[in-house]
């Protein structure tokens, strides 16, 4: 009861926000330079054709009756329709989101396991041989551009070995795969498509790969410095000096208090792997959420540049309130 | 009788020794790169942007260190030069961010009120988007262009440190030290200036280098996307870019050198931040 | 030594630790924190372990529990039933703590893992230690807490540690360190923090593990008067070495000892007995000391102390010392109580409060904290005022009222006959406070110079008079001008609260605010700041109000002074008077349980249970906590009315002390 009253209070505190942010990209697209609609057009087109097209965008209208048709069909789920393709946005964006979101959910949740086992693992073997090595390995993948190291994985693992596909596709396409979410290895496994589950997952392999070593580095460091923070408080000395067992000072007084701070990382981990998932997306041709949205913004595809930006600001605020909900189950001093 | 060497429950590295190897290693693979970025003249035969007509996408070895790229390019010149734009623009927007967002985390923590609410809710929209999401649209929006790229990456920063040093001060400002400065007669400005800013930037000191690294994958991933920097002008980003092709047939060095140019050089910039930390860290306990 | 002796001694000692030395290694430096250390406890024995900071309580008990810190290397032997260890193997330490020796943490709120229930956490101990298991390991540990005195035991299980309040923490680490049913019990400081009401209530309990469940006890305190009461024996340690140890009663009344004297001295006692400060602190020792270690704090010190290290000699029985000049005349004698307080003509007003009321409002919703409660005094230049009380009865807010730090929701203050809220910069000056944690108090940034010169810049002193200020300041506080270019953290305790008082002297202010300036420091160094204080407080030129939990340290040198209670002010008057006859119930409880030298005495009245704010609520504020209340006490706000020389807030005084003789 109390976690829903929190979570509708939070809600509510999210409205200024995604306001702010519906505004703010709606004057800032029309603000700076650039005209989408000169770069559907040809490279004859005369001054009529333009304005022929401008008033078929409703581009003619002033800026404010623009916005007031904008924010009522974001009421109806109308994101309005695209200017390069002209094709309703929320469809587009509908078959967009789901080859993104298994790339991201998959890479962050392993690497959030791996940060949790690596990071209290380190922790334990503080400043021996083994710590400093995770440690080092942690900041090589902080300091590694993904989308270079997602070439040399290619590189490596499709020009040199050969044992995963080429980076062109999510799927091959003679698995002959009903597409349901999107998300294809998702698809693949609820339609129980043998060939399709295994050719999804193999074009899965590298970009989660490359994903992972991007986003374990901040996780594994946060870990291991709060399970550290654990070992060397006076609460787990003591419970230590009492003789507990290492099994229920493992169980009972690290790994919890050690979670604590976790969840609100994780969620920007999360922003951080969104983020990442453009480069890698461009890089292994996967056709997800934020190829569309780049080829929105450099074509200056309004309504593209409009929903696309309030998604991914909703997702992470969405991100950071359930984050917050774990924190305050796992910490008993965070009042909700 | 024998001395004993007890078995310590949490052995800690309390010297500090290895974070004193990660901030000279660290700082040394800057200066080195630094140099590098300084002297690339001196040390390339072909100019970043001179091509070279006998061939183009020549392997490594004789007439070209690295070979070619697919404009016939030097590689080892291009990456050697291209040291200079993104160690540049990579200092100068994080210097900008700390400045801009240090000022108005100052404001907004020990002020308080009103000026506290309309900050922070300004930081709120920033942050509601992930960094390289925000500097993504920022700089499609704005275009690139060193002084757009600093002025990019800077705006997409400052929230951060904006929000660092509000909460540092939040907590500074219940010290006894800075009642001491009010019931002492300082001035809202001098407790601002002399007592609270200094040491508010103790966090501040840890994130600049980590960030700086960040700032150059960032500039680097929107080259990469052609947002930022473009072909001709020598930048490792575009490199990569200009490279990918090239993977998948098997040819690695108009993309590798860069890549691991880079990659060495956001790595001093990590090695010197963990180190830092670490030794902010034994200096707490 | 032959081996007979050793099992005789194995047949009544339980912890044997003989020769005990314990060198830190630190890359470029190096700490002996024990030397040559010998002791001994019995099961059923309560033994105190006594010193300052650093001089190595806090090592034994590590070395006890082998937890020795990183880079340590020990000699020597910790016996314990027969064992010694030093040497033990991993699971024989393993075994060894908790079920051997477990500790009772100093600080139990931090001692507390703050994501566990309490009751796990005791349970976790009832398994591992006694076999325990489900039901009733639960109904056993809902025994355990009822047996320290925790009110309905079977809720407070399913509390988190960041829910109880410091007495109930304390309480609570107890029952975790008994329910590892050890042979030992060590007990780390765990009277810190905590009110004098509840100090002797938990010191009870430690006597009481002893005396009933036939453990042995080792009570580490910095404090020997207050734990000689329950202590059988007393071990003094200073710079690492034992310099005395003996049955506490006689360590108390007779110490013989130099170190242990000036450590008792140091002390101030509500009795009204002087302080005596020796100057200098502890060294840190680099390796086993070859001369006495205090010799250079010595007034007895002899060319010997400083060239040869005094053997431990056995004077008689149980008693044992370190020193090559014994003292032989009781303590009590030695510092004939000298009450004479200078009497100054009273000047100005220069405090005025009337009927002040502080409020803390939450950010959100409509509650709020009420700190201060219509709150009224004046104050002369001149005077002193003593306010003290327990932790939470507002003190603290009090101080900041004064100097306008925060605001009244009712009511005014004035300082040299201005309203605070009203001042400019430089009239802000006019009052100056000195702060509780020394170093926490100057900006950490800025040298020693430019803290002290602070008020004067704000006053617009040209900057050559404010040198020689800064300097004369200085001088009064017997400080070295090389220390006006040091940062903060380059001080010690004592230095640091120095730099503090001569700060809030600079300006020549008419009011200083001394908030509890001593509580942060050792007992030695509390001695000379303490003296140092006396002294400023005594000019004419200036008012003082002195503020702490400490009934004796208020005693010194308050001519008036204040008993605060949840806000209220319950009992004022001249302090003799007060301390000598005290009149309200709370006073008396107060002044009952502070400790006094030499003497034990029960309280004669006995708060019935822990402060707690929400009591504050209607009627007298003490009315749930007081043995004496009736139906009246729980309607009716007490009022203060005069009683003689003093004004108690309480209309039952004048029947008290029948009350008190009939309970």
């Amino acid at each position: 009861m109390r976690i829903l009253r929190f979570v509708g209070r939070r809600l509510l505190q999210l409205i200024p926000v995604l306001l702010g942010v519906v505004v703010l990209t709606f004057l800032l697209v029309r603000v700076l330079p650039g005209d989408p609609i000169r770069s559907i057009l040809g490279p004859n087109a005369t001054e009529a054709d333009a304005d022929a097209a401008r008033a078929r965008f409703g581009l003619d209208q002033p800026m404010w009756k623009q916005f007031l048709d904008y924010l009522g069909g974001l009421f109806t789920g109308d994101f309005g329709t695209s200017i390069q393709s002209g094709a309703p946005v929320t469809g587009e964006m509908a078959l967009r989101l789901g080859p993104t979101l298994e790339l991201v959910v998959i890479a962050v949740t392993i690497a959030v396991l791996l940060a949790i086992w690596l990071g209290i693992w380190s922790a334990r073997r503080a400043d021996r041989f083994g710590d400093h090595t995770v440690r080092i390995f942690a900041l090589f993948g902080n300091s590694i551009p993904e989308f270079w190291l997602g070439l040399v994985l290619i590189l490596v693992g499709y020009a040199a070995l050969g044992w995963f596909p080429a980076p062109s596709g999510r799927v091959d396409p003679d698995a002959d795969l009903t597409p349901l979410t999107g998300a294809d290895l998702v698809d693949a496994l609820i339609t129980g498509n043998g060939p399709a589950i295994s050719s999804a997952a193999a074009h899965l392999v590298l970009p989660v790969l490359t994903l992972v070593i991007g986003v374990l580095a901040p996780l594994l460091r946060s870990v291991r410095a709060s399970a550290l923070e654990v070992l060397r408080s006076e609460a787990y000395a003591a419970a230590a000096a009492h003789g507990l067992p290492e099994r229920t000072l493992l169980r009972g007084y690290l790994r919890r208090a050690t979670l604590v701070r976790l969840p609100s990382l994780a969620a920007l981990v999360f922003g951080t792997a969104l983020g990442s998932t453009v480069l890698v997306e461009y890089v292994y041709s996967w056709q997800g959420f934020g190829q569309w949205a780049l080829r929105g913004l450099l074509y200056r595809d309004y309504p593209v540049v409009q929903a696309s930006v309030l998604i991914i600001a909703f997702a992470y605020v969405l991100v950071f309130l359930i984050a917050d909900v774990v924190h305050a189950w796992l910490d008993p001093r965070v009042k909700i | 009788m024998a001395a004993i060497e007890m078995a310590p429950v949490v052995s800690s590295n309390r010297d500090g020794r290895f974070a004193k190897v990660l901030i000279y290693v660290g700082s040394g693979i800057l200066v080195v790169a630094a140099l590098a970025a300084l002297l690339a003249p001196l040390l390339t035969r072909w100019g970043p942007t001179e091509i070279d007509p006998s061939g183009t996408l020549a392997a490594p070895g004789g007439e070209h260190l690295l070979g070619t790229d697919g404009n016939g390019m030097d590689v080892w010149s291009r990456v050697l030069h291209a040291a200079r734009l993104d160690l540049g623009i990579a200092v100068l927007a994080v210097a900008l961010a700390v400045v801009v967002g240090t000022l108005l985390g100052l404001l907004a923590g020990y002020l308080g009120g009103w000026v506290d609410d309309v900050l922070m809710r300004i930081v709120d929209i920033f942050q509601a988007f992930p960094t390289f999401i925000l500097a993504l649209a920022v700089s499609a929006l704005l275009g690139g262009g060193f002084f757009n790229l600093v002025v990019t990456i800077a705006a997409v920063n400052a929230p951060a440190y904006a929000r660092l040093v509000r909460a540092e001060v939040r907590t500074l400002r219940e010290m006894q030290y800075i009642d001491a400065a009010k019931t002492s007669g300082a001035s809202t400005i001098g407790i601002m200036w002399r007592h609270l800013l200094p040491n508010s930037l103790t966090p501040v000191r840890v994130i600049a280098p980590l960030n700086c690294g960040w700032a150059m994958l960032t500039l680097a991933g929107l080259s990469f996307l052609g947002l930022g920097v473009t072909v001709p002008t020598a930048e490792w980003g575009s490199m990569i870019s200009l490279g990918t092709s090239d993977v998948v047939a098997g040819r690695w060095w108009t993309s590798v050198p860069p890549g691991l140019a880079l990659l060495v050089c956001v790595l001093g910039f990590s090695l010197l931040g963990e180190g830092l930390q670490e030794r902010a860290d034994a200096k707490r306990r | 030594m032959p081996s007979e002796t050793i099992t005789r001694e194995q047949a009544v000692t339980m912890l044997d630790i003989q020769d005990l030395s314990v060198v830190i290694h630190r890359p470029g430096r190096q700490v002996a924190a024990l030397s040559n250390v010998s002791f001994s406890v019995a099961p059923g024995e309560v033994v105190g372990l006594v010193g300052e900071s650093g001089g190595g309580k806090s090592m034994v008990a590590r070395a006890i529990v082998g937890m020795l810190p990183s880079g340590s290397h020990a000699t020597g032997r910790v016996g314990f039933d027969g064992a010694d260890v030093l040497r033990m193997d991993a699971a024989d330490l393993a075994r060894h703590r908790g079920s051997g020796a477990a500790i009772c943490f100093q600080n139990p709120r931090g001692a507390l893992s703050p994501t566990r229930t309490v009751g796990r956490q005791l349970i976790d101990r009832l398994v591992t230690h006694q076999d325990m298991k489900g039901d009733r390991a639960a109904e056993t540990a809902k025994e355990l807490f009822a047996a320290v005195g925790i009110r309905n035991p079977a809720r407070r299980l399913e509390a988190y540690p960041h829910e109880l309040s410091g007495g109930m923490a304390q309480r609570v680490m107890i029952s975790l360190a008994t329910g590892c049913a050890p042979g030992l019990l060590i007990a780390d400081e765990p009277t810190t923090g905590l009110d004098v009401t509840l100090t002797r209530e938990i010191l009870r309990q430690f006597r009481h593990a002893a005396d009933t469940d036939g453990r042995g006890v080792l009570l580490i305190s910095h404090d020997l008067a207050s734990i000689a009461e329950v202590c059988d024996r007393v071990v003094v340690l200073y710079a690492g070495t034992v310099v005395e140890s003996g049955p506490a009663a006689k360590v108390l009344r007779e110490p013989a000892h130099p170190y242990t004297r000036a450590l008792l001295r140091s002390v101030p006692d509500v009795g009204g007995g002087r302080v005596v400060a020796t100057a200098g602190g502890m060294p840190l020792m680099t390796a086993a000391p070859h001369d006495c270690p205090f010799a250079p704090r010595c007034a007895h010190a002899t060319d010997d102390c400083r060239s040869t290290r005094p053997e431990t000699t056995m004077l008689d029985g149980d008693w044992s010392l370190a020193c090559f000049h014994p003292q032989e005349t009781p303590l009590a004698e030695a510092i004939a109580a000298d009450l004479t307080t200078a009497a100054t003509e009273p000047g100005d007003v220069v405090l005025k409060i009337e009927d002040a009321h502080v409020v803390y409002r939450s950010r959100f919703g409509s509650g709020g904290h009420h700190a201060l409660r219509g709150v009224s005094l004046e104050l002369r230049a001149g005077e002193t005022l003593g306010v003290v009380g327990e932790s939470g009865c507002g003190k603290s807010t009090l101080a900041k009222l004064i100097m306008g730090l925060v605001e009244p929701s009712e009511g005014s203050v004035e300082v040299a006959g201005k309203g605070v809220r009203k001042q400019s910069r430089a009239e802000r000056t006019r009052a100056q406070m000195v702060f509780q944690d020394p170093i926490g108090s100057l900006s950490p940034r800025r040298t020693v110079g430019d803290s002290i010169a602070e008020p004067l810049r704000a006053a617009k002193v040209p900057a050559k008079e404010r040198a020689q200020r800064v300097e004369a300041a200085l001088g009064r506080m017997e400080l070295d001008p090389s220390i006006l270019t040091r940062l903060p953290h380059e001080l010690s305790g004592g230095q640091a609260q120095r730099i503090g008082i001569a700060r809030a002297l600079v300006g020549r202010p008419d009011l200083i605010v001394f908030d509890e300036p001593t509580s942060a420091l050792d007992v030695t160094v509390q001695a000379q700041i303490l003296d140092v204080i006396a002294d400023v407080a005594s000019d004419a030129g200036h008012g003082s109000v002195f503020i702490s939990h400490d009934l004796a340290t208020v005693r010194g040198f308050a001519d008036r002074v204040v008993v605060l209670y949840l806000g209220r002010v319950v009992e004022e008057g001249p302090v003799d008077e007060v301390f000598d006859r005290p009149k309200h119930p709370y006073t008396r409880a107060l002044l009952g349980s502070a400790p006094r030298l030499g003497e034990t005495r029960t309280a004669d009245v006995q708060l019935v249970k822990d402060l707690d704010e929400a009591d504050a609520a209607t009627g007298c504020a003490l009315a749930a906590r007081c043995p004496f209340v009736t139906d009246t006490c729980r309607s009716q706000e007490q009022t203060l009315q005069p009683y003689g020389e003093t004004r108690a807030a309480c209309w039952r005084v004048p029947e008290l002390t029948a009350l008190i003789e009939k309970s």
